[in-house]
């Protein structure tokens, strides 16, 4: 289920991760604009970040930080 | 009624990698240069302010305020730690300044003091995450490399700045660093090397970043009654703020515009009766190449998105005059995170004296900008020149 959606403000690749995220290195983080106006970040699923201004939802999950998707139409 | 508030002398050790070297030594070092500097006997010092930011994780010793007193002699002094982030010391700065002001004290010794050097680069990066909270962003991944790579990615996407401006930011300051025997770095990149060094957090890459050093830097703050009775080389502080920006990525509205900069800029030039068009050498916040443009904006030396522009050679409507971080800045003389402050306040009053090896000529009023996490604990200082 589909429980957030919004707009690419910015993206980084983390290459030199602190210590508690080695393991996922090179990993993508993004900075979302929900529709609320509310700002997250997100993982995403995929290795090169979507473009600023992308659509993307994330789904409902356990995990404190929400993993994006690049909306399809 | 408030007096006027006087930089009575300066010290700092060397900025680099320094082993061996310990926290309280170069504390020490640093204090008994500025005490000496300022002419001022040290008995006259009512407190010491000590900004450190990691000494507990990165060395495990603490309590570095009565410490450091007690191997500098002092023995009746208020003395405590003071910790914002990268903005330690400045802020610690800005206490004392206010200290003074008020009548409360009439000499305060203000200290800035790390080792970074000689851990492993993960320990460094945990460390200095601690300064990113760690209930929201933490748990996310976030570093700083990471909060200034998607500040970077946005202003090109914004402002059109393009990857060869920024790097213009770390060859200029490479260049001045190689003119400042305290500096880490003394040698030049070029932009090719800049934009051919391994990526750190896209788009940033290892030479947009400031190196970790070790280091202290050390400030008499005094009233004009005591820096007149000794003759100290004084330098007047037109402005000394302390402001609270956003303390999370998600809560800026716009993460190329620098709030906390903003308001504390804003603020500083209004006390001191001064713009940014009449700064003429500035010591700004420079952790990344990047960072240097986004504060020379948010400074008010240029407009939003003429920065990039401006580093690389353009001219600017509103401040044609200020020579930005002669030190090398955080990214060549280097970032010992919690001596910065005090460190960029040391060359600024060595300008402002008219003694600095790469001097502005006929320099009047210097700017410090030190900011500690996402921006979120911003200092500015503006020092006026008494020649």
């Amino acid at each position: 289920m589909t429980v957030m959606q919004g707009t690419v403000q910015s993206h980084t690749v983390i290459r030199v991760p602190d210590k508690a995220h080695a393991a996922m290195a090179p990993f993508v983080l993004l900075l979302v604009e929900l529709a609320n106006g509310k700002r997250v970040l997100g993982h995403f699923h995929g290795a090169s970040p979507p473009a600023i201004g992308s659509r993307v939802t994330a789904d409902a999950s356990e995990q404190a930080t929400p993993v994006f998707r690049e909306e399809t139409q | 009624m408030s007096t006027n508030v006087y930089v009575a002398g300066v010290g700092s050790t060397k900025f680099g990698v320094l082993p061996g070297r310990n926290l309280q030594g170069l504390a020490a070092e640093a204090a008994r240069a500025a005490l000496v500097d300022s002419n001022i006997p040290s008995a006259r010092i009512g407190c010491v302010f000590v900004g450190n930011f990691v000494g507990g994780i990165m060395t495990g010793q603490e309590l570095l305020g009565p410490i450091v007193a007690a191997d500098l002699g002092l023995s009746n002094v208020a003395a405590i730690k003071i910790e914002a982030a990268c903005a330690s010391s400045s802020a610690a700065a800005r206490i004392g300044h206010d200290l003074i002001r008020a009548g409360a004290e009439d000499a305060v010794l203000v200290i800035g003091v790390e080792r970074l050097t000689g851990a492993p680069r993960d320990a460094l990066t945990s460390a200095m995450t601690a300064a990113i909270d760690q209930g929201t962003e933490g748990v996310a991944g976030l570093t700083f490399p990471g909060f200034w790579g998607m500040v970077m990615a946005r202003h090109m996407h914004l402002y059109g700045t393009t990857r060869e401006q920024v790097a213009a930011v770390t060859v200029k300051n490479r260049k001045f660093g190689v003119g400042n025997p305290l500096a880490q770095f003394q040698k030049l990149v070029t932009p090719d090397e800049v934009l051919a060094s391994p990526p750190i957090s896209d788009p940033i890459r290892r030479y947009d970043c400031c190196p970790a050093t070790d280091g202290a830097a050390a400030l008499v703050l005094t009233n004009e009654t005591l820096a007149k009775q000794y003759g100290s080389p004084a330098v007047r502080i037109a402005a000394s703020v302390l402001i609270n920006g956003p303390a999370r990525i998600t809560d800026y509205d716009e993460i190329t515009t620098h709030d906390g900069t903003v308001r504390a800029a804003i603020r500083a030039y209004e006390i001191a009766g001064v713009g940014p068009e009449d700064i003429d050498v500035a010591e700004l916040h420079d952790c990344f190449s990047v960072a240097e443009i986004v504060d020379s904006e948010d400074l008010g030396f240029f407009a939003k998105g003429e920065g990039g522009p401006a580093v690389a050679g353009a001219p600017s409507a509103r401040n044609s005059k200020v020579v930005i971080n002669p030190s090398g800045g955080l990214l060549s003389k280097g970032h010992p995170t919690g001596a910065t402050g005090c460190g960029q306040i040391y060359e600024v009053v060595m300008q402002l004296r008219g003694r600095h090896p790469n001097q502005v000529p006929n320099a009047r009023f210097g700017l410090t900008h030190n900011g500690g996490g996402t921006a979120a604990a911003v200092t500015v200082h503006i020092l006026e020149t008494s020649r």
